[in-house]
C-alpha cells in the first residue's frame, strides 16, 4: 500500500526511510515470530517437560519437577534401545536403498526423449504422496492372502509369505516400503544436481575419448558429490524421524519388531499418556538430529 | 553436440533407453495403479488367489460408498482449504524474510540461515504434545488455524531458503533501476523481485502445499471431530478394528491424490527445474 502512493505520486513529501536493518528487521519479523511460537516455543516446552514427571494416568502424583529421571529410565529401558536399533538398522537400510534406487532413477529421467515428461510424474508421484497413502497402499500390496506381492512372487516361481504377520518379513515389507517413497526423494535431489553439469564438460570428456561410462564417473559423479551430500543429510534426518509410514504401514508391529523411535514417542505420548517420559524421549531424537543438522550446517556454510 | 548424438545413436541405445523409462515409470507409477483397479473391484473379487487383475465390471460403486461411510468431501474441503492457506501464508512471509536475507545489508545474516536451517530439522513428533497444550490453551482445537499455523511454520525455512536461493539470482541493478525511478524497497520486491523468481515461488508454493496436504501427525493429533478430518487422516478411517474394505481405501486414496497428481502433471518440468536452481530440501 505505501509504495502505491510513493510511485504514483512522487510530488509528495517523501516519507521518512527506515534504515536497511531496520527494515530487514521488519520483514523478518513476521517468520521469526510463527517460527518462534510454532516450532523454538514447543520445543522448549518439550526440554522442560522432559525435567517433569507428568503422568495423566497417575494424576494424583502431580507434575513434580524430577530432574534428569526421566533420561535415567531412558538409558535402562530395554525397549528403548530396541526402538533405537530399530530406527538405526532401518535407517540405514533404507538411507542406502534410496540412493541405490534413486540415482539410476535420476539417470533415466535426466534423458532426453519424447517419454521424459511420463518418467518425471512416475519419479514425483512417490515423493510427493501423502506418507499414509502409501502406507496403506503397500499394505494392501503386501497382504499376506491376497497381496499382489505374492501373486507375481508365486507366478514368478518363488513363494508366497505371510508379510505382516512375521516381524522379519513385516521389517522387510516397510524397509521396502520407504525405499520407495523416499527413493523418489533422491532422484530429484540427483535430478537437480544433473542439470546443473554442464553439458559442454561430459560432451568434452568424450570427445577427449573417454566413454560415456568414464566420462560419468569422472565428470558427473564428482560434480554431482555435493548434491549427494545434501540428500545423504536430509535422507538421515527423515530416516531418524520416520513415523507416518511405519505407523499406518504396521503400527510398530508384529510384536515390537517395526517400532521406531518416532512410533515409540507418539505411544509413550499419546497412548500412555506418560509427557514427562514422553518428552524425554522426544528430546533424544532431536539431539541426535540436532547432531547431524550441525555437521550440514558447517558444510553449508564451508560452501559460501 | 557429436559426441551425444553418438551416444544416442549406438546400436543397443535405444533398447536400454526403453527398459530403463518402463521400469522408471512402472516402478513409479504402479502402486497407484494397483490402487485404481483395486477401487473398482467388488470385495469378492478382492479374496482371490491367484489375484484377480482387472475388476469383472467398472462401476463406481466403491467411490458412492467412501463418501456416504465417511464425510469424505468435508475431509477434502478441509484439506483444501488447509492447504491453501498455509500455501498463501507461507509464501508470503517467506518472500519478506527471504528479501532481507538475500538483498538488504544485514548483521549476523548467517546466523539467521543457521536458526533457519535449524528450525527444519525439529521433529515434529516432539511438538505435537506441547502444540496441542498451546491450541488448547487458546482454545484452537479443532479448527483451521490449529492446522495452519503449524503447518505455516513447518514449511517456512524450506520456503525461505528456496527463495532466497532465486532472489540472489537476480542482478541487483533491476532494483535499484526500478528504485531510481521512485519504487520504494518493498515495491521493488513486488514488482521485480517476485515477478522474476515466478520458478522459485511456483516451486515454494507446490513444496508447502504437498506438505500440507500429506502432513498426517498434527492433523491426526490437533483435531479429532470427524467434520475437522484431512484427507490424510481421513483415509485410515475405513477399517475397522478387524477389517480392511481395501476397495473403499483404494477409492478414497485415488480421490485424495487427484490435487497431488494433478499439480504433479501440470508442474513437473517446472517444479524440477525450480528445485535444481533452488537446491535445497525437497
Amino acid at each position: 500500500m505505501t509504495d502505491r502512493t510513493v510511485s504514483s505520486a512522487p510530488a509528495r513529501r517523501p516519507r521518512r526511510e527506515l534504515s536497511e536493518g531496520q527494515l530487514a528487521a521488519v520483514l523478518l519479523a513476521p517468520a521469526l515470530l510463527v517460527l518462534g511460537a510454532v516450532l523454538l516455543y514447543p520445543m522448549l516446552s518439550t526440554l522442560y517437560t522432559s525435567l517433569l514427571t507428568q503422568k495423566l494416568t497417575e494424576p494424583w502424583l502431580g507434575t513434580p519437577f524430577s530432574g534428569l529421571k526421566n533420561y535415567v529410565q531412558l538409558v535402562h529401558d530395554a525397549r528403548f534401545w530396541t526402538a533405537l536399533q530399530h530406527t538405526l538398522v532401518f535407517g540405514v537400510l533404507t538411507v542406502s536403498g534410496s540412493f541405490l534406487v534413486g540415482v539410476p532413477m535420476a539417470l533415466i529421467a535426466h534423458w532426453e526423449g519424447r517419454l521424459r515428461p511420463y518418467a518425471r510424474v512416475a519419479m514425483l508421484l512417490p515423493w510427493a504422496m501423502p506418507p499414509t497413502f502409501t502406507a496403506l497402499t503397500f499394505q494392501w500390496m503386501f497382504n499376506g492372502q491376497y497381496g499382489v506381492v505374492n501373486d507375481l512372487l508365486v507366478r514368478l516361481g518363488g513363494e508366497a509369505r505371510s508379510w505382516l504377520t512375521q516381524p522379519v518379513w513385516a521389517a522387510t515389507a516397510l524397509i521396502l516400503t520407504i525405499i520407495w517413497k523416499t527413493s523418489s526423494f533422491v532422484a530429484l535431489m540427483v535430478l537437480g544436481g544433473l542439470q546443473g553439469v554442464p553439458r559442454e564438460l561430459t560432451e568434452a570428456a568424450e570427445v577427449d575419448g573417454a566413454g560415456s561410462w568414464v566420462s560419468f564417473w569422472r565428470v558427473t559423479v564428482p560434480l554431482l558429490a555435493p548434491t549427494l551430500a545434501v540428500a545423504f543429510i536430509f535422507r538421515a534426518i527423515s530416516a531418524l524421524q520416520v513415523f507416518d509410514i511405519p505407523y499406518a504401514f504396521s503400527g510398530g508391529g508384529p510384536a515390537g519388531a517395526t517400532e521406531t523411535l518416532g512410533i515409540y514417542i507418539y505411544r509413550t505420548s499419546i497412548e500412555f499418556l506418560d509427557f514427562g517420559y514422553g518428552a524425554a524421549l522426544a528430546v533424544a531424537l532431536f539431539a541426535v538430529s540436532l547432531g547431524i543438522t550441525a555437521v550440514y550446517v558447517r558444510y553449508v556454510r564451508g560452501d559460501q | 553436440m557429436t559426441a551425444v548424438r553418438r551416444f544416442q545413436h549406438r546400436p543397443g541405445a535405444t533398447v536400454w533407453r526403453a527398459l530403463g523409462y518402463a521400469a522408471l515409470i512402472l516402478g513409479g507409477l504402479f502402486p497407484l495403479l494397483w490402487m485404481i483397479l483395486t477401487s473398482f473391484k467388488s470385495e469378492d473379487e478382492l479374496s482371490r488367489f491367484p489375484v484377480q487383475y482387472l475388476p469383472s465390471h467398472w462401476s463406481l460403486h466403491n467411490y458412492r460408498l467412501v463418501f456416504s461411510e465417511q464425510p469424505f468431501a468435508t475431509f477434502f474441503l478441509n484439506s483444501l482449504l488447509v492447504s491453501v492457506v498455509s500455501t498463501a501464508l507461507c509464501v508470503g512471509i517467506a518472500a519478506l524474510a527471504a528479501y532481507a536475507l538475500a538483498r538488504l545489508n544485514l548483521r549476523r545474516r548467517g546466523l539467521y540461515t543457521t536458526l533457519i536451517v535449524t528450525f527444519s530439522m525439529f521433529p515434529v513428533i516432539s511438538l505435537m504434545v506441547p502444540l496441542f497444550r498451546i491450541m488448547r490453551g487458546v482454545n484452537l482445537l479443532n479448527t483451521y488455524p490449529a492446522l495452519i499455523l503449524p503447518y505455516t511454520a513447518l514449511s517456512l525455512p524450506i520456503a525461505i531458503l528456496v527463495l532466497v536461493a532465486f532472489f540472489s539470482g537476480i542482478p541487483r541493478d533491476l532494483e535499484a533501476a526500478a528504485m531510481v525511478d521512485g519504487c520504494s524497497r518493498v515495491g521493488a520486491l513486488r514488482r521485480i523481485i517476485l515477478p522474476l523468481s515466478a520458478p522459485g515461488v511456483v516451486t515454494a508454493a507446490l513444496l508447502v502445499f504437498v506438505n500440507s496436504w500429506n502432513e498426517f501427525l498434527l492433523a491426526l493429533s490437533l483435531t479429532t471431530r470427524p467434520a475437522m478430518r484431512t484427507v490424510s487422516v481421513g483415509v485410515t478411517l475405513y477399517q475397522g478394528e478387524f477389517s480392511f474394505p481395501w476397495p473403499l481405501i483404494s477409492a478414497a486414496i485415488v480421490i485424495g491424490l487427484v490435487p497431488i497428481v494433478l499439480l504433479i502433471v501440470v508442474f513437473q518440468k517446472r517444479f524440477v527445474a525450480g528445485l535444481a536452481a533452488g537446491g535445497v530440501k525437497a
